[in-house]
Formats: C-alpha cells, sequence, structure tokens
C-alpha cells in the first residue's frame, strides 16, 4: 500500500504499475491513450473520481512520449500530418469540453455522454471490423496466389474521396505517402478533438480510424502520429486537471513506470504485424469499449434501478484490458512461432511480419 | 553489431537512465518533502476553516470529531484553522469547511472555539465502488504553478524512461528497422 498524500488515499502501487503496464501495450499497439479503460480501473482502486480522470490524462501524455519514441524510431510518425492537425485537435477538445458543460448545464450529461459513446465506438466498431476482414480476405488471397505481401492492405474507398477534396493549401506528407488538403486534415482534428473533449479521453480511438479511412494514412502511421497527438491532447488536459486540483503526481509516476514497459513491448509488437492486425485490435477494443459504455447506459435509462449493470461495465472494461493484451502477446508469439518455422494457425500468417528485427 | 555500437548504445543506455533516475529522484523528493502537496492545497476557495480532514476520517453524528480553533501555522490532528477565501492554507490544510456549510449545521457545527464535524472524510456511495468526498479536496485552489510543472516533469520523465528504453534495446543489440511504408500502399 502506498499512501498517496494529495489524493489522500492509500491504495496498491503494483495496481497502479500493472495498470500502466496493460494499457501501455494497448496503447502502444493501437495507439490509444486508454482513458476508457484507465479511469474506472483507478475508481475501483479507491480514487475519487475526479483524481482518477486527472490522473489517467496526465499518464497518457507521459505514456504517450514513451510511446512516440520507440514508434519514431520505427518510422511510424508523418510528422507534418502530426503537426497539421495539433491546433484543429485542441481547439476541438476544448469546445468538446463546453459542449460538455452545456449538456451538464441541461442535466443531460450521462444520457448524452453515453448515448455518444455508444453510437460512435458501435459505428466505428462495425465498420472497422467489416474493412478489415475484407482486407484480410485479400492478403490471404495474395498469399495463396504466391504474390509478395504487403505491409498495408485496406479495402476502403473513402479516403481516395476524401483525397480528391481541392481547396488549397494541398499537404504531402511524405512518410504517409499521402497528399490531401490540409482542410481535411484541420476537419479530422478539430472533430475528433471535439468528441475526445466531449467524452473526456484521448481520443485515439476515434483519429486512427479517422486517419486510415478519411486522410488514407497506414495503419502504422496512423498510431504513430495519433500518438503525438495524444502527448498535446493529454498534455493540455493534464494541466486543466492540475489547476483544478485534479492530478496525484506520485500515482501517475507508478503509472508511467508500468506504462514504459507496456509502451515498449506494443509499440516494438507494431513492427511484427501488417495493418490490418492491429485494425482488428482496434475493433475488438471498440466492441468492448461499446458494451462498457452500453451497460451504465441500459442502467441510466432504466432509472438507475439495475445497479449490477454498472457493475458489470467495470468488470468488462477491466476484463477488455486483460483481453487484448493477451490477445497483442499471442500475435508476437504466432510471429516468433513463425519465423522459426514452428506451427502457427493458418488464419493469422498473413497477418504476421517475420523479419521485423 | 560493431565494438563501437556497442560503447555508444551503452553510453546512450547509462545516460538516459542517470536523467530518469534524477528526474524520479526530483519528483518524488518535491512530493514526500511536502512541497507539492502544499502546492496542491494552496489557498482557500471560501470563507471558512482549514483543516486536514485525514483528523476526523471515522466521525459520525453519533461519536462526531472535535476540532480545535486556533492561529495554527500547521494543522496537527484534530485542529482548525480560520480562513478567508484567498488566503494562503497552513501546513497539512486538506479541505477548507466553509461558513456555509456550518450556517447548515447537518455536517458540521461550530460552537465557541470548538469545531465539531459530524460526517467522515469521505462517504462510500452505494452504487458501484465510487467514493464522495466530505470535506476532504473541498474549497481549496491549487496553485497554478503545479499545472506547469505537472506538464515539465511528466514531458521530461516520458522523453528519459522513452529512450532509456530505446538504449536498453540497442544495448541488447535489437535494432529495430524503420517499417518501409512505400511498398504496397
Amino acid at each position: 500500500m502506498f499512501d498517496f498524500l494529495i489524493a489522500g488515499i492509500q491504495a496498491p502501487w503494483f495496481l497502479l504499475v500493472f495498470t500502466g503496464f496493460t494499457v501501455g501495450i494497448v496503447g502502444g499497439f493501437i495507439g490509444v491513450g486508454g482513458g476508457y479503460m484507465v479511469t474506472p480501473a483507478l475508481i475501483v482502486f479507491g480514487f475519487p473520481g475526479y483524481m482518477a480522470s486527472g490522473i489517467d490524462m496526465t499518464h497518457i501524455a507521459g505514456k504517450g512520449i514513451v510511446s512516440t519514441v520507440r514508434h519514431r524510431q520505427l518510422g511510424n510518425i508523418d510528422w507534418v500530418l502530426a503537426l497539421s492537425m495539433v491546433a484543429g485537435t485542441m481547439f476541438g477538445v476544448e469546445e468538446g469540453i463546453r459542449l460538455l458543460g452545456y449538456f451538464k448545464h441541461l442535466g443531460l450529461s450521462s444520457v448524452a455522454l453515453l448515448s455518444a459513446s455508444v453510437c460512435l465506438m458501435f459505428t466505428l466498431f462495425v465498420y472497422t471490423l467489416y474493412e478489415t476482414v475484407k482486407s484480410h480476405r485479400r492478403l490471404a488471397q495474395m498469399a495463396e496466389e504466391g504474390k509478395a505481401l504487403a505491409r498495408e492492405v485496406t479495402t476502403s474507398g473513402l479516403p481516395r474521396l476524401f483525397q480528391r477534396f481541392p481547396l488549397a493549401p494541398i499537404v504531402r506528407c511524405r512518410t504517409a505517402r499521402v497528399v490531401v488538403s490540409m482542410w481535411i486534415i484541420v476537419l479530422v482534428g478539430v472533430v475528433t478533438g471535439i468528441l475526445a473533449g466531449f467524452l473526456g479521453v484521448g481520443g485515439g480511438f476515434i483519429r486512427v480510424p479517422a486517419l486510415v479511412y478519411i486522410v488514407g494514412c497506414s495503419t502504422h502511421i496512423a498510431v504513430g502520429t495519433d500518438l503525438v497527438e495524444i502527448v498535446f491532447s493529454g498534455a493540455y488536459g493534464c494541466l486543466r486537471h492540475s489547476i483544478e486540483g485534479n492530478v496525484d503526481f506520485v500515482a501517475v509516476m507508478f503509472m508511467i513506470v508500468g506504462a514504459m514497459f507496456g509502451a515498449q513491448f506494443g509499440s516494438i509488437a507494431t513492427a511484427f504485424v501488417r495493418g490490418p492486425a492491429i485494425r482488428y485490435m482496434l475493433s475488438f477494443s471498440l466492441a468492448l469499449a461499446t458494451l462498457g459504455a452500453g451497460l451504465p447506459l441500459a442502467n441510466v435509462l432504466l432509472g438507475g434501478k439495475m445497479r449490477v449493470l454498472q457493475a458489470l461495465s467495470v468488470i468488462v472494461t477491466l476484463g477488455q484490458m486483460i483481453f487484448l493484451c493477451l490477445f497483442i502477446i499471442s500475435l508476437v508469439l504466432f510471429a516468433w512461432r513463425a519465423r522459426r518455422g514452428k506451427w502457427v494457425p493458418d488464419w493469422v500468417v498473413p497477418l504476421l511480419v517475420q523479419d521485423a528485427v | 553489431m560493431t565494438r563501437r555500437e556497442r560503447t555508444r548504445s551503452i553510453i546512450k543506455f547509462l545516460f538516459w537512465a542517470a536523467a530518469s533516475a534524477g528526474a524520479f529522484w526530483y519528483a518524488v523528493h518535491f512530493y514526500t518533502s511536502g512541497r507539492m502537496v502544499h502546492w496542491y492545497y494552496y489557498q482557500a476557495k471560501a470563507d471558512g476553516y482549514a483543516v486536514n480532514a485525514r483528523a476526523f476520517m471515522d466521525a459520525t453524528p453519533e461519536r462526531p470529531a472535535a476540532l480545535t480553533v486556533g492561529e495554527f501555522s500547521s494543522l496537527d490532528g484534530l485542529q482548525a484553522r480560520a480562513v478567508k477565501k484567498g488566503e494562503v492554507l497552513p501546513e497539512h490544510a486538506t479541505g477548507v469547511i466553509s461558513l456555509e456549510t456550518l450556517a447548515e449545521g447537518r455536517r458540521a457545527s461550530l460552537e465557541g472555539g470548538t469545531l465539531t464535524v459530524k460526517v467522515p472524510w469521505e462517504l462510500k456511495q452505494a452504487k458501484g465502488f465510487k467514493y464522495k468526498d466530505t470535506f476532504t479536496h473541498k474549497n481549496i485552489k491549487t496553485n497554478p504553478l503545479s499545472g506547469l510543472w505537472n506538464i515539465v516533469m511528466v514531458g521530461l520523465i516520458g522523453v528519459c524512461l522513452g529512450y532509456l528504453a530505446e538504449g536498453f534495446t540497442d544495448m541488447l543489440g535489437l535494432k529495430f528497422k524503420k517499417i518501409d511504408h512505400s511498398v504496397g500502399h
């Protein structure tokens, strides 16, 4: 047990390190901050809700930097794209927070927040999974035909549509190999920022699909670039929460230590897989997060009588951290086994890269 | 891996390990010395009485806690000090019981030089795992510098740990190749 002087509670420090580790793996791999997983976990450990939110946002900024350093080494960051999006993201986050305040004023914040989360995440889950299954099939077909497998395969036609938007200035993102109007990038930043600010999360699970399906990046670039955005939005969130008095810095440090190990593993793991594997994880994460938000929404809509749904949602949210980590670890193990010529399931072979190191 | 590369990676690892250790030591020292805590519980947001909410962890209406009111520069246990809005809080203060709360008299009351608190420092809510603070963190304002300090420290620690990990894998000879995004996309 550690005595957190600012939070005013005693909590087991190793659980914070473990939470940081698991969320680090998931965050480094699919490019999310993991706010929707960490905040409930901290509340379970005894931190007050506002403090959980502040600690989470601050740790996201630190973890984002750790992951960014590794993704930079792997060449997964398009700095032009990231920096073009920053201002839009910040503006969006601020507007999202104000929007949330407006709904709070109307007394609708819980319903509005949970409904928006559920609708958005479910839509993204369905589209991401549908597109990823198609991409997976195409990869499998290429493998059968004996063709060289690309690192990335996407089947969505949406990026071409958005890249045709002719309004100047047109930005050339060399690493991402994308030429697109600056306004599209800014718009993606603003919209994902609004949703992130409104939902109180880093916004990675919205921004990564947006970068893939609107801007047209490869999934690896989307993950790395999104982590840069998360550093900025996390830092902004950290500043706001710190001023409000919602941050216990030692709790943040414990989480960052865990996140350092987890984020390394998650970031390095991206080198062992092709784009669709990351998108599969993203879609599973979205499905579980939809369930995690759907259960409390059902409780609110039923007049708060089904408290078991609230508790079940915490269990689902914490369970998904473990599930996603094990899935990512399995993918890396499969890549390692495949490289040594050992047996791996047929379905996973097209998703793996065997010469990462 | 050449000898020169190995030496460079060892130096890189040791440098960032030392930097990380330094950053952690500084942050922990700042926390345990009480400076960070004082920055957190910095000013009163309302007129009232500064208290150390830990002192009445288990107070109940049946067994209320009696706090002595005085001009204390540091709150030691069951002590309280009158503060005005914007005034810097005494050491070890973790909340302010506002004059409105005292006027209500439901959760705390003032009689003579004794402040009586009838509720614990936090209440466990019936639903789920949530806690609701009663007086801790209440009516306090954090030093605005703490936000800047947190950002700088979290950035510093993130950079140090990021490069420490990179130095470690370099030292082990695990040089990760840049992913070629031009192929097939």
